[in-house]
């Protein structure tokens, strides 16, 4: 069973997208094949350089990039979305791969999913 | 109506067994009143409910400390009396319910807190219950917030 | 002949999640509204599928439920089977 999380919640305002990653977190711990993709405001996960102390939180930058090391197999980002928040693949975290959202996307995956 | 749709799917029933996943919470959205609709439709079409997994603010549907108005639904007591019935076991997220205040009698002596709020029959529980029904390929629907 | 997808849609047309729904489907999949989602059933986007349906329960409560065609309609237990018989089934 291969399962797509989809993160479309901007970080730091909401705890969906931590959740998120948990769940993407707890599959890959049992061996479960799980990919992460950023849509929309999510892609703001994925930006280099964010420094959370201020805001009472931690940066989730660590984290993903822990992602493929805990076995996430993939980091994916959309291309709409990277480019309405001017994201280009320098400000991209290393290892994330930019694709378009649509039905051949999907239907790559057994499971596709959202943390709320 | 029924003939249409099955007419409709030509893929076979791969997944006689659903789990339920809630993640939207009762009184900021829809999703416990309509998963709880679809929960009794499938137990009376013979399906099988193998669990009700709490995930986020869906975790506030276990609380035994939720008191609605009298003329509004209680959602928390009509969950909890429809799994005791149908014997369906349900689980609340131990991350995502210590972080929102929901605990029961053990996670309260744990934490030195002075209360336990966890409804009867929901439990506690990690991800883990949630990641076996992924690999156990049951047909998982999520009921999230519609805004 | 590929497994279909059923997407079931409870956001309201300007949410963003509705957007990406509507891309993600296939024209071959299943679409049904719940929840907030039956709102788009006043103005059909040009991206619902052939296979559309909205929930009663909900096109009633909003008052909607003379809107669109009877057999477009569908009940908890039409869902119940759907959701039971689909390949997939995406909640958004």
């Amino acid at each position: 069973m291969s399962t797509l999380i989809i993160i479309d919640q901007p970080p730091y305002g909401s705890w969906e997208g931590r959740e998120a990653l948990d769940m993407a977190f707890s599959l890959a711990a049992f061996d479960q094949p799980v990919t992460l993709m950023f849509c929309g405001a999510g892609v703001n996960w994925l930006r280099k350089g964010q420094n959370a102390g201020k805001v009472g939180q931690k940066s989730v930058e660590r984290n993903l990039a822990a992602a493929p090391i805990f076995g996430v197999e993939a980091l994916l980002a959309c291309t709409e979305a990277c480019n309405r928040y001017g994201l280009t693949q320098t400000d991209l975290l290393d290892g994330v791969t930019v694709t378009a959202v649509g039905p051949e996307l999907t239907s790559r995956y057994d499971h596709v999913t959202f943390a709320g | 109506m029924i003939n249409r749709l099955i007419e409709q799917t030509e893929t076979p029933a791969r997944a006689g067994v659903f789990t339920l996943v809630i993640t939207g919470a009762p009184y900021s959205s829809q999703a416990p009143q309509t998963a709880l609709h679809f929960a009794s439709a499938a137990v009376a079409a013979g399906k099988k409910i193998d669990r009700v997994f709490l995930y986020g603010d869906g975790v506030h549907l276990a609380s035994s400390l939720a008191a609605p108005p009298s003329d509004e639904t209680d959602l928390a007591r009509s969950w909890s009396e429809f799994l005791l019935a149908n014997q369906i076991p349900a689980v609340a997220c131990i991350a995502s319910a210590l972080r929102r205040g929901l605990v029961n009698e053990a996670e309260s002596k744990r934490y030195q807190l002075p209360a336990a709020n966890l409804r009867e029959p929901f439990e506690i529980a990690g991800l883990g219950e949630w990641v076996d029904s992924v690999a156990s390929d049951s047909r998982i629907l999520y009921f999230h917030r519609g805004s | 002949m590929p497994d279909r997808t059923l997407h079931i849609l409870n956001k309201p047309p300007e949410h963003y999640r509705h957007h990406l729904c509507l891309e993600a489907i296939g024209p071959e999949d299943g679409l049904v509204f719940i929840e907030n989602g039956v709102l788009a059933v006043v103005q059909l986007p040009t991206s619902a599928p052939d296979r559309w349906y909205a929930l009663a329960p909900d096109l009633e409560a909003r008052g909607l439920i003379g809107q669109i065609g009877e057999d477009r309609v569908i009940s908890f237990d039409d869902m119940v089977e759907l959701t039971a018989t689909a390949g997939k089934v995406i909640s958004w």
